[in-house]
């Protein structure tokens, strides 16, 4: 028998009143697998990641996750559950400090939430957002506020409090999007650094980027699944190439 | 504000009444004590309830000064030897805190209102309350005392010495401010307050990591009540008693200018605002008839919104960058030619 797909989603559909942005996508992640989600603007992707990760529910379909049907949980019970992400427009704190972003993120997903008491120096939570902090090359800028951060920092920033929660799921919607090509390096190299126990849901648009960062490839248009292959197939498939080339890429 | 620097402006306070004093003559040293500094003290104790929501929650608040007026007429309503004695008889000791548990109590009810309602509706409702109240107040005669209010709101007697005796005043004032004001300052630096810049800064994303937006709104509230409602105590015993007037739409107003001026950014803002609010008022009616006073004012509200939207600390913590730029420069140059 193989094993339980970390992410399952079966005919996933949503309405934004008379646009149908995804219809019909069904896909099914293994764990441990590093997975591409291409297509043009617009063509659902975001709104997919959205469906996942339960920042709204779908309008058709089921969503599980390692066999736990999650169709209808809210986000925060998703992400205690082991879903990270992060956002293509950038959603950090910025009037806190990159620790303080960091710590926030690893207490969310525990209890005793709500506390009047200063975490001592000892603190365990504490201790774990400096942990994060070094894993994402930021342990420099701890005190510094958010808004002071470069582009690729503030993404480094986001991948931190996405792994905060002990995803088994890492879902990162174009994480190298805007950076300069001096900060997508790093970024990469982060990504690619990530262990094995972790399944990899990535939106990209530029496929230089994607392909070398993926197992499987699935390719949307029109909020619906056109093409789902490996990426050493992927660049000579016909209706792939359609899609992009059409666009002029 | 740094912690020496914090250190210091309490040591100049601590010494001020003996400065005072010895820059001149005693009757106008204790004016300047209490009718100046300890006026500013304590409304400076309101307008931080509002520095706190405005700047660590995002919310303009215009009840302030209505949730310090309810611990105001709690207090009045309670306590022996107001006049006229509504319920009377209380002492001091029990009529304060019961005067700060129902602002306390009031603010996470403005909280409620608050989780649904934000930024210029926020501001609505909350002027509309304000003013509900103290029409209330006015038209009440069995509780308020309508129109005239609670006279003779004295306050207790400490250590054989009565409250409105000058000193007293003034450093029980600037030991509630202070507490206050440290409080506040760890507070923001708590979970508590972290979460709630956060939901400040990105209510969506704060909701998604799991945290209790309403909640942490209605607790903010109700802290906000906490020291909104220490401050109408003091206020009313600077007041010697209440009135619908000192909770009315003029007291309310006064106190977003306090903090505006001061400025939304830092908690000592609200002092600051305060200090120069008091200094205004009392000394440009003398140079000028009273009615221009709120010309006056609103000029000086509107010069320093425009030069500084973060007020009169914000303009503080720019001059170190000013003057440091034009040298940072001149060492560069330095550098090259070197
Ligand atoms: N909350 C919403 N309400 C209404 N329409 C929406 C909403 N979110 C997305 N859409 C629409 O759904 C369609 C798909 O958008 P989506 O953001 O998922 O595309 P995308 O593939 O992520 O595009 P991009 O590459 O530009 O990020 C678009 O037409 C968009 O306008
Ligand atoms: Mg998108």
């Amino acid at each position: 028998m193989p094993p339980e797909p970390a992410l399952e989603l079966t005919g996933i559909g949503r309405r934004f009143g008379a646009l149908h942005a995804v219809r019909g996508v069904t896909l099914r992640v293994a764990p441990g697998e590093r997975r591409a989600v291409l297509g043009p603007n617009g063509a659902g992707k975001t709104t997919l990641f959205n469906l996942v990760c339960g920042d709204f529910p779908p309008t058709e379909g089921r969503i599980a996750f390692f066999g736990r049907d999650i169709t209808g949980l809210p986000a925060h019970r998703r992400t205690r559950l082991g879903i990270g992400r992060t956002y293509q427009t950038s959603l950090l704190f910025n009037g806190l400090g990159v620790l303080d972003n960091l710590y926030l993120a690893v207490r969310g997903g525990r209890p005793g939430r709500f506390s009047f008491r200063r975490p001592g120096r000892g603190d365990p939570h504490l201790a774990r957002a400096r942990g994060l902090a070094e894993r994402m090359r930021l342990t420099h800028l701890e005190e510094r506020p958010v808004s002071d951060l470069s582009h690729g920092q503030r993404r480094q920033l986001e991948v931190g409090m996405a792994l905060a929660c002990d995803p088994k799921v890492l879902m990162l919607d174009e994480p190298a999007a805007g950076l300069s090509p001096g900060d997508r390096p790093e970024l990469l190299a982060l990504l690619r650094g990530l262990p094995r126990s972790l399944t990899l849901v990535l939106v990209e648009h530029d496929m230089d980027v994607a392909l070398p960062a993926s197992d499987i490839v699935t390719v949307m248009k029109d909020g619906a699944v056109a093409v789902e292959a490996t990426p050493d197939r992927i660049g000579s498939d016909p209706t792939v190439q359609a899609i992009y080339l059409g666009k002029g890429h | 504000m740094s912690a020496r620097l914090s250190l210091l402006a309490f040591a100049v306070l601590l010494a001020a009444p003996f400065l005072l004093g010895l820059a001149m003559p005693q009757a106008q040293a204790q004016f300047w004590t209490v009718n100046i500094l300890g006026r500013a003290l304590v409304y400076g104790i309101v307008a931080l309830s509002l520095t706190f929501l405005a700047t660590y929650g995002g919310f303009v608040s215009l009840a302030q000064m209505t949730v310090a007026g309810i611990a105001g007429y709690g207090v009045a309503i309670l306590v022996e030897g107001a006049v006229p004695g509504i319920v009377g008889g209380l002492p001091y000791a029990l009529a304060v805190p019961a005067g700060i548990l129902a602002a306390t109590l009031a603010g996470l009810l403005i909280g409620a209102i608050a989780v649904r309602t934000r930024d210029i509706y926020l501001l609505m409702i909350t002027l509309a309350l304000a003013m509900a109240v103290s029409r209330f107040a006015e038209s009440n005669i069995d509780w308020f005392n309508g129109y005239e209010g609670i006279r003779n709101v004295v306050g207790p007697t400490l250590f054989g010495v009565p409250f409105r005796q000058p000193h007293l005043f003034y450093y029980a004032s600037l030991a509630a401010a202070a507490a206050l004001y440290a409080g506040v300052l760890y507070l923001v630096r708590t979970p508590f307050g972290l979460v709630l810049q956060a939901i400040r800064d990105n209510p969506r994303r704060a909701a998604a990591l799991g945290y209790d937006v309403a909640l942490h709104r209605i607790a903010a509230f109700g802290v906000a009540g906490f020291i909104a409602g220490c401050g109408g105590v003091l206020t009313t015993i600077y007041n010697i008693g209440i009135s619908p007037g000192s909770i009315g739409l003029g007291a309310s107003v006064n106190i977003l200018i306090i903090s505006v001026i001061g400025g939304l950014g830092h908690p000592v803002g609200a002092f600051v605002g305060s200090l120069i609010f008091a200094v205004f008022d009392t000394f440009a009616a003398s140079l000028y008839d009273r009615d221009r006073f709120n010309t006056l004012i609103g000029l000086v509200f509107l010069g320093i919104v425009l030069v500084s939207p973060d007020g009169i600390v914000g303009l503080a913590r720019r001059i170190p960058s000013l003057l440091r730029l034009p040298r940072r420069a001149q060492a560069a140059r330095a550098a090259e030619t070197g």
